[in-house]
């Protein structure tokens, strides 16, 4: 690397002709050259071997492999664990996007107001998105417990009748993964939101409030419309991170009861790992890197479309 | 943002927060409550004393502090070569990181799990650093480069013009002036790190080599049915990125900020 920089200077000490065709642009490749090696090296090379590894029959450590073609994609096509993962997936994002905008928007404009003790409210919001999942997963499983702490709650203000084996009832598993995300994520929504509503000037605010507007249509024609392009940033992190959902329905729910909560990041553990498919596993690797792959390319877009159209 | 002036409905929004953040206190109070009944302070004595305990921790700590100090070379000179350096094809480079974003840590289950046994690293931490360290290193060079971005250009023409090489540029223009930025990737990865889950759980067999995320899953075992040891050692294990988070606060949410911005 020293050699290249021992090169590069001399041409701007010799004289001024920086300006007119001769500007004088050092080598950088080797400056990107470590992450490209390291991260998008290993990366890649993990994703083509994904790739072959998705057209092999294999348990993943003998040495007996059989090439099969496309027949584990194939599978996966009649296989109704999959296309509920899938479908777990959707409900997943279509609900925790939903819930997340919303709480991160109010929360995020009730903290931009004049309250009391809002640095510990936002501490508060934020605490949940620090902790690991493998730390909090024994609360929860502790809440919904059939002794826990909900129907614990439930009976104390009077509505025993409404007590439930919670995690035996594959809808409520589900919401309640669901949920553990938005409790876990939504400070993260807010401090993105939080910041870019400080970026809205005051004066608009002043301005509509001065022609009489409330707090609700500050909200929905100045705060929503103000914040759009992050809204699209977190529409693309939870649309991801929804296809990689694991460690909540791992430690809480198991994945089932009867695959409930299954989703395609358990069910490639559940494949490689316990039934020793690799190839299999391989293959619902591939689909899930294409769906995360689309998923962030087609919302950038269509966001980008929209803003155009609509501005 | 809102109408705060009388009195009135300053009370009525601070209840309307209050009720709003009730359900996120709501696990951290079980949590803590939980691991405190029973035997009281005693389930965190009994916790405390375990000989294993400590190795945990100190995994999980080798393992975070490896992972900053890769995820922090690679992304300061990449950021550095991206925003400033001339480079052929570089947006075509910037977009294959990128798309590394998108990539479920899952999907490398097969292929590293493979190669890990093949070359004898199954059940130690290099396992784990390696494969952590470069899932991080597309989203922090994001992160960075909107951040030299910032830094006019000028700075550095002006450091060359002084005769500066390119290490001593970046030495010393370029790393003073991303201390914010530097500051914010550390905590973000730290708390990654130390929170990443399923990695340790494939490659790290033994206690030994563990990290703290399996501890929840080692007490279940030994334990069995006393939750409040449980949630004891959850508090243990939670406490290090609580404490973490909150001093450094200002940073991080700056840096989560800065890279969704853009």
């Amino acid at each position: 690397m020293s050699t290249a920089v021992r090169e590069d200077i001399t041409p701007q000490v010799t004289g001024p002709s920086t300006r007119g065709g001769r500007v004088h642009r050092p080598a950088g490749l080797p400056w990107i050259a470590p992450a490209l090696v390291f991260s998008v090296g290993l990366l890649y090379y993990c994703i083509g071997y994904t790739g072959y590894i998705s057209t092999l029959d294999w348990d993943g450590a003998s040495p007996l492999q059989r090439q099969v073609g496309a027949e584990n994609f194939a599978r996966m096509l009649g296989d109704p664990v999959f296309w509920g993962a899938l479908r777990n997936t959707v409900v997943f994002f279509v609900l925790t996007f939903t819930v997340q905008v919303a709480l991160g928007i109010v929360f995020a404009s009730l903290l931009h107001s004049r309250l009391w003790l809002r640095s510990i409210y936002k501490v508060l919001i934020f605490i949940p998105v620090v902790l690991a999942t493998a730390t909090v997963a024994p609360v929860f499983r502790q809440i919904y417990a059939p002794d826990g702490a909900l129907n614990e709650l439930l009976s104390a203000v009077g509505l025993a009748a409404l007590q439930q084996t919670w995690l035996a009832n594959g809808a409520f598993a589900l919401l309640i993964v669901i949920s553990i995300q938005i409790w876990q994520s939504t400070g993260v929504v807010f401090v993105l939101y939080y910041a870019a509503i400080g970026q809205i000037e005051p004066e608009v605010v002043e301005a509509a409030r001065i022609d009489g507007a409330g707090d609700l249509r500050i909200l929905v024609s100045i705060i929503w419309p103000g914040v759009r392009g992050t809204t699209i940033a977190i529409a693309i992190l939870s649309a991801i991170g929804s296809l990689k959902t694991f460690d909540i329905p791992f430690l809480v729910t198991g994945g089932g009861p009867s695959y409930a909560t299954e989703f395609l990041g358990t069910m490639i553990y559940r494949v490689s790992v316990a039934f020793s498919d690799v190839g299999y596993g391989a293959a619902l690797s591939v689909v899930l890197l294409l769906l995360a792959l689309s998923a962030a390319v087609i919302i950038n877009v269509g966001g980008r479309r929209g803003e155009r159209s609509g501005v | 943002m809102f109408e705060t002036r009388r009195l009135r409905s300053r009370i009525g929004l601070q209840i309307l927060l209050t009720v709003l953040v009730a359900p996120f206190v709501f696990p951290l109070v079980v949590m803590v409550r939980g691991s405190l009944q029973g035997a009281g302070w005693g389930n965190y004595a009994t916790v405390l004393s375990l000989p294993l305990l400590p190795g945990f921790f100190l995994n999980s700590a080798l393992l975070s502090a490896a992972v900053i100090a890769i995820v922090l070379v690679c992304t300061l000179t990449a950021a550095f070569g991206f925003s400033k350096l001339h480079i052929a094809g570089k947006e075509i480079y910037f977009w294959l990181l990128l798309a590394a974003l998108t990539l479920p840590g899952v999907v490398l289950l097969a292929p590293l799990f493979a190669t890990v046994t093949r070359i004898g690293a199954y059940n130690t931490l290099w396992a784990v650093i390696l494969p952590v360290a470069a899932l991080q290193v597309p989203f922090t060079v994001l992160l960075a480069r909107n951040f030299v971005d910032g830094i006019p250009d000028a700075l550095i023409e002006a450091a060359r013009v002084d005769g500066a090489t390119m290490v001593a540029t970046f030495w010393h223009i370029l790393l003073p002036l991303t201390r914010p930025i530097m500051a914010a990737v550390v905590v973000l990865v730290f708390i990654n790190s130390w929170n990443e889950f399923l990695l340790p759980l494939l490659f790290l067999q033994t206690p030994d080599q563990q990290t703290v995320t399996l501890v929840p899953q080692f007490f279940v075992g030994m334990y069995n049915n006393d939750q409040t040891k449980v949630l004891a050692a959850a508090v243990l294990t939670g406490l290090p990125v609580v404490i973490a988070y909150i001093c450094l606060q200002r940073f991080f949410e700056r840096g989560l900020a800065a890279g969704a911005l853009k």
